[in-house]
């Protein structure tokens, strides 16, 4: 599932036109800038903004884009403060933030640790069923999430893992597991074998050149599959809805609490999305090249 | 005694040899295991009669939940729901993310800032997408969507009240995120196209329709096929969204196949059946799977 790419760039159309039209295109292409940027940024503006109103400016009719602003829907959140009234039960959403923290965290150093020599199998060796354990790793792509909640489920009722940690970092290999061996393939298998046997002939063992060759060429591909595969978990929210309970939610979880049947709470609902999403926000700016890799589980590089 | 103190080792050697990548992969296969069992347990539980709250009535029962699956009145039309929104979600965000890749791939003003900013949408959770989209969608009269439409001289539209009103939210919500994906994977592919096709076909007197039907659209058939399957794939088990803006309703009308599902297992507690409808799903993915990767195959072949 490689998609084969030119080692060059490909030519760039240049937008050719009579002077006449030039200006006309120009224009054009302009205002669709101007409508891509507002499409994508839009919505990021408008939370921000719901983010810091009172409930009255919320509702009112028309939308006020100017307003007093206030932090009262973040004091809320953060230190459960409302009209100026710590309430007397602490507000989860700090609990809910750490939780996604522990989780992701677990659940990215666990892919890690089974995954770099799996992954060094994978991309070095030739032994029997290899293809066949790559691909069941890849399969796991293909199953709907309630195939696996199920069964995990009622599983972890029985077993005491039901709302842990250590039961959704297990649960979470799922997300990391496979993405984890097949991202760190294909870097280990970008790495020239001759170097790798250079190294042996230097009497190095497989482990002196996992340590010592391997693992400091990938350093790029080792942080970015990192970085991913914490993003993917801090984004799971099926698996958690369902095996997580109030102590071990995750901030995706969390941030739907705020609708109840007697009414949401557009501000703190706000907040807690704009807190979600800033981790994300900051990472993803950090992995740019690499995102469409790792959605495609490196068949697109 | 040479030559044999020379080949133990060298024989030890080599059977080390065979088992090191095994040893190498044995953590993983652990957790690996760790993941199929229970599919392995929830297929099983997908012949059984399973009431969560009666496991005394538990019993195998053959295909009785696959059979019963098909008499609910409600998997007729999820089922199509499940069909009719990949097909929209698929066919809108394949041919809008075509065209922003062709955008992004003319010299356009501020196209690296705009590249970055697409990826936000992308990898912020879905689940947030849909509560950011739902706080713009909220009411009739207050929600800053409606009041941007009343300038075009629309709506109101009843976003999340009214059933039509919800499949537009889900599918413009799906939209919002997976956009970017489809436009970087197809901007990527124009960027990797060989300049030759190009030059001859300008050689040739081509126009530029022609060039693009007849140069870059084959020539860009792998990424398409290749976006198309991982839309598919996506699309036809959406839950997250319908989960955090309508759970399915109004009137059932954003329920498909996995949120019926789920509304077996966790709402009425009926896990074998919940988990029959999951293996249904599954089937369905792996259909649409299959056949859009032969598809891949013939594309790639006949580019390559």
């Amino acid at each position: 599932m490689t998609v084969q790419a030119a080692p060059f760039a490909g030519p760039e159309p240049r937008v050719r036109a009579r002077t006449g039209q030039r200006l006309t295109v120009q224009l054009a292409l302009v205002l669709g800038a101007i409508v891509l940027l507002l499409w994508t940024v839009f919505p990021f503006f408008w939370i921000l903004l719901t983010s810091f109103k009172t409930p009255g400016d919320i509702v009112s009719v028309p939308p006020k884009v100017v307003f007093s602003p206030t932090v009262a829907n973040y004091m809320a959140l953060v230190i459960g403060e409302q009209h100026g009234q710590v309430a007397a039960s602490r507000p989860d959403f700090p609990l809910f933030f750490l939780n996604s923290t522990i989780i992701s965290l677990g659940s990215v150093l666990l892919s890690l640790a089974a995954g770099i020599p799996a992954a060094y199998a994978l991309a070095r060796f030739e032994f029997p069923f290899k293809n066949a354990i790559a691909f069941v790793l890849m399969s796991f792509r293909f199953v709907p999430f309630i195939a696996f909640v199920i069964p995990l489920y009622i599983l972890y009722q029985k077993i005491g893992l039901y709302n842990t940690h250590g039961g959704l970092i297990l649960a979470y290999q799922l997300i990391t597991l496979p993405f984890t061996i097949w991202m760190l393939r294909s870097f280990f298998m970008e790495i020239p074998l001759e170097i790798q046997e250079a190294a042996k002939i230097d009497g190095c063992s497989w482990l002196g050149v996992l340590v010592r060759v391997v693992l400091p060429l990938s350093m790029p591909g080792l942080s970015v599959t990192m970085i991913l595969g914490f993003m993917f978990c801090w984004n799971a929210f099926n698996y958690p809805l369902m095996l997580a309970g109030r102590k071990t939610f995750p901030v995706t979880v969390g941030a739907i609490q705020f609708i109840s049947y007697e009414q949401v709470l557009w501000g703190q609902m706000a907040a807690a999305t704009v807190v979600a999403a800033l981790p994300q926000l900051v990472l993803s700016l950090m992995v740019q090249k690499y995102i469409v890799r790792g959605l495609t589980m490196g068949a697109v590089k | 005694m040479s030559t044999a103190s020379l080949t133990v080792p060298a024989r030890r050697n080599r059977r080390r040899e065979k088992l090191l990548p095994w040893l190498l992969l044995s953590p993983a296969l652990v957790l690996l295991a760790g993941m199929i069992y229970p599919f392995a347990l929830g297929f099983y539980y997908s012949f059984t009669a399973y009431w969560l709250q009666y496991p005394k009535r538990f019993r195998f029962i053959w295909f009785d939940n696959y059979i019963s699956i098909f008499d609910e009145p409600l998997f007729d039309r999820a089922f199509l729901f499940t069909l009719g929104f990949t097909a929209m979600a698929v066919v809108i965000q394949v041919g809008l993310g075509l065209a922003v890749a062709l955008f992004l791939h003319a010299r356009i003003p501020g196209r690296a800032v705009l590249r970055a900013l697409m990826l936000t949408p992308l990898m912020i959770p879905p689940v947030i997408t849909a509560l950011m989209w739902k706080i713009m969608m909220a009411s009739t009269t207050a929600g800053i969507l409606n009041y941007l439409l009343s300038f075009l001289g629309l709506g109101p539209v009843n976003w999340l009240g009214s059933p039509d009103g919800a499949v537009a939210s889900v599918l413009i919500i799906d939209t919002w995120g997976n956009l970017p994906f489809v436009s970087l994977i197809l901007l990527g592919g124009l960027q990797a196209l060989p300049v030759e096709p190009y030059e001859a076909a300008k050689v040739d007197g081509a126009g530029p329709y022609t060039t693009f039907r007849y140069v870059t659209l084959p020539l860009l058939m792998p990424f398409l096929v290749l976006v198309t399957l991982f839309r598919t794939m996506d699309s036809l088990r959406i839950f997250d969204v319908i989960y955090a803006i309508t759970q399915g309703g109004p009137n059932d009308a954003t329920t498909n196949l996995h949120i019926m599902a789920y509304q077996f297992a966790f709402q009425w507690f009926q896990m074998g059946k919940g988990m029959a409808q999951a293996i249904i799903l599954l089937v369905m993915v792996v259909i649409a799977s299959y056949l859009l990767m032969r598809l891949w195959n013939k594309a790639s072949e006949s580019t390559a």
